[in-house]
């Protein structure tokens, strides 16, 4: 399973703008950690920076030993690959069903076919979607396709689960039902790192919560000891 | 250390299985392309229409040039003179002439042609045409004359049987001399313009099909970022992610080069009464050559090649801007 460190990370864009600044912290493998701040906190430049898509422009990203920001172009595949992600927008691709939407991280994996339609019917279910595997994304409310990109980032049991937002569209009781899956990911050693605005399920999963304040980590609404600051 | 050490250090370390996974992938996204260009099968035709039109130029181009050189050929083999007489010379002076070719050293062979075989040779050839038949029909006499063609012996050179035309036009009863060679050499200096031509207009086509076919490709990378986003955030190599694209152009080409043969048979066709016309009046048979399996093959192939080189083109271009790859 996978750490993740990091290292005085500060990110700032062309513009100036600095999304995140000096933000030192560790997350051992295995744990489960809200990251909260309001809109333009930096929770998203905070998640783009661990799935690779941004680099930041001082400290290291370190998941599992290795700075991802420095990973070549051929390996970030194979790091991405096991790193379920959950986006706020869903990202689902529009002229694949639902069950080749979720089946994606394993064919593009080359999971074993026969591995292939339970797992994808084994995350669904988890999501309970079970019955809509045959339609199309545009058929379902948005909570649903929230529901597709989750089972998504989870189907291939990833080693790291980022979400933003996972629960943005679903009602209070889906809402615990997921957040009950990330937990169950958690306890199989996935480190999951979930960025939400909703102070109220934080608060009922009990888990450590990371507060971003304008790209800086302000004190933790709930600390636990899985989280530390790193320096 | 050794790979083995290395990979387990670690983590994120390229997975095992390369070869297969490499096949399944294509399988995978031999699928896809085939789902993607049916469900855009018009625009797809006009990929393949523009791919098409753009082989089929320079391939009609090459096919008249190799049939040029090849009816170069056959004549090379009769090269020599036909001599004309003047109208109303008597068979007794032909046959005297004739006779005289004969005993000449540049002359091969000779074969007479009488001005009755000529008019029913030219009566058979223009057999389509009612208004050469009218005009025939109309004449109080047959107005082509009586002729001979000399076969020249074997090194005679073009300075010989000049020697020898000017020796014959000198005669009265002879109203013209006709070097067959010198048509040989239009020919093949005509064999010679159709085949630059053909290098030039496959080199200008090809590049206007890699263009089209770059194009479409593009046009197709942007319908498809969203997807393309989604795949490298769940780890799809830039192999994984290019190779749609890659089948694309492979598909436009192979769809030219459907077309591209397609138009080929149908300009052969619309052309063949008429080149038969013209061939015939030499004594020469219509075969034309070139227009087979290998050369389908070949069409079906440079299109196939076009079409990928245009795609990676656009592929290249357009994902190397793409931030999140």
């Amino acid at each position: 399973m996978a750490s993740i460190v990091l290292d005085n990370v500060t990110k700032q864009f062309s513009s100036g703008y600095k999304a995140l600044v000096d933000v030192s912290v560790n997350f051992d493998s295995g744990s489960m950690t809200f990251l909260t701040g309001h809109s333009g906190a930096g929770k998203s430049t905070f998640l783009r920076l661990l799935i690779g898509v941004d680099e930041p422009t001082r400290g290291r990203v370190l998941v599992g030993g290795v700075n991802i920001s420095q990973l070549s172009a051929k390996r970030m595949p194979w790091y991405r690959r096991n790193v379920g992600v959950v986006f706020q927008d869903h990202h689902l691709l529009a002229d694949r069903s639902v069950f080749e939407n979720v089946a994606l991280p394993l064919r593009i994996g080359h999971f074993p076919a026969n591995e292939i339609a339970p797992r994808v019917r084994g995350a669904l279910s988890a999501v309970d979607l079970l019955d809509k595997e045959k339609l199309l994304p545009g058929y379902l409310s948005t909570g649903e396709q929230q529901r597709v990109g989750i089972a998504r980032a989870v189907v291939n049991r990833p080693k790291i689960l980022l979400a933003d937002e996972p629960t943005g569209n679903l009602d209070p009781d889906l809402s615990k039902t997921i957040m009950d899956l990330f937990s169950q990911f958690r306890e199989i050693g996935t480190t999951v790192i979930i960025a939400t605005h909703d102070i109220e399920l934080v608060k009922d999963m009990g888990q450590p919560t990371l507060n971003l304040v304008a790209g800086s980590l302000a004190d933790p609404i709930v600390t636990q000891t899985k989280v530390t600051e790193f320096n | 250390m050794d790979n083995k050490n290395a990979q387990n250090l670690d983590p994120w370390a390229k997975p095992s299985g390369g070869f297969i996974n490499w096949l399944k992938d294509h399988g995978r996204t031999f699928n896809d392309t085939t789902l993607f260009v049916s469900q855009r099968l018009a625009s797809s035709l006009f990929v393949w229409f523009l791919v098409g039109i753009a082989l089929a130029l320079p391939g009609i181009l090459w096919l008249a040039q190799m049939n040029l050189q090849a009816v170069g050929e056959g004549w090379q083999g009769r090269a020599g003179l036909t001599v004309y007489f003047e109208a109303g010379v008597s068979p007794a002076e032909i046959e005297t002439a004739l006779k005289d070719l004969k005993k000449m050293p540049q002359v091969e062979k000779t074969a007479l042609t009488t001005s009755d075989q000529a008019l029913q040779d030219f009566v058979a050839q223009t057999a389509d045409s009612l208004e050469l038949r009218d005009i025939m029909a109309s004449l109080d006499e047959n107005p082509l004359p009586a002729s001979i063609q000399i076969t020249s012996s074997e090194g005679a050179d073009f300075i010989e049987l000049e020697a020898l035309q000017r020796q014959l036009r000198a005669k009265p009863q002879i109203n013209d001399v006709v070097i067959e060679k010198t048509w040989l050499e239009r020919l093949r200096d005509i064999t010679t313009l159709l085949n630059r031509l053909g290098w030039i207009f496959g080199l200008l086509f090809g590049l206007g099909a890699i263009f089209v076919t770059s194009a479409s490709v593009r046009l197709a990378i942007e319908s498809r970022l969203e997807e393309l986003l989604v795949l490298a955030l769940v780890g799809a190599t830039r192999g994984q992610m290019r190779r749609p694209f890659i089948y694309f152009g492979a598909c436009y080409g192979v769809g030219g080069g459907v077309m591209a043969v397609m138009f080929l048979a149908l300009i052969l066709n619309a052309i063949e009464g008429p080149l038969q016309a013209l061939l015939g009046s030499y004594q020469v048979p219509l075969v034309v050559k070139g227009f087979d399996a290998q050369f389908l093959l070949s069409v079906l192939g440079i299109g196939i090649l076009l079409g990928v080189i245009g795609a990676w083109v656009a592929v290249r271009q357009r994902l190397h801007r793409a931030q999140f790859i």
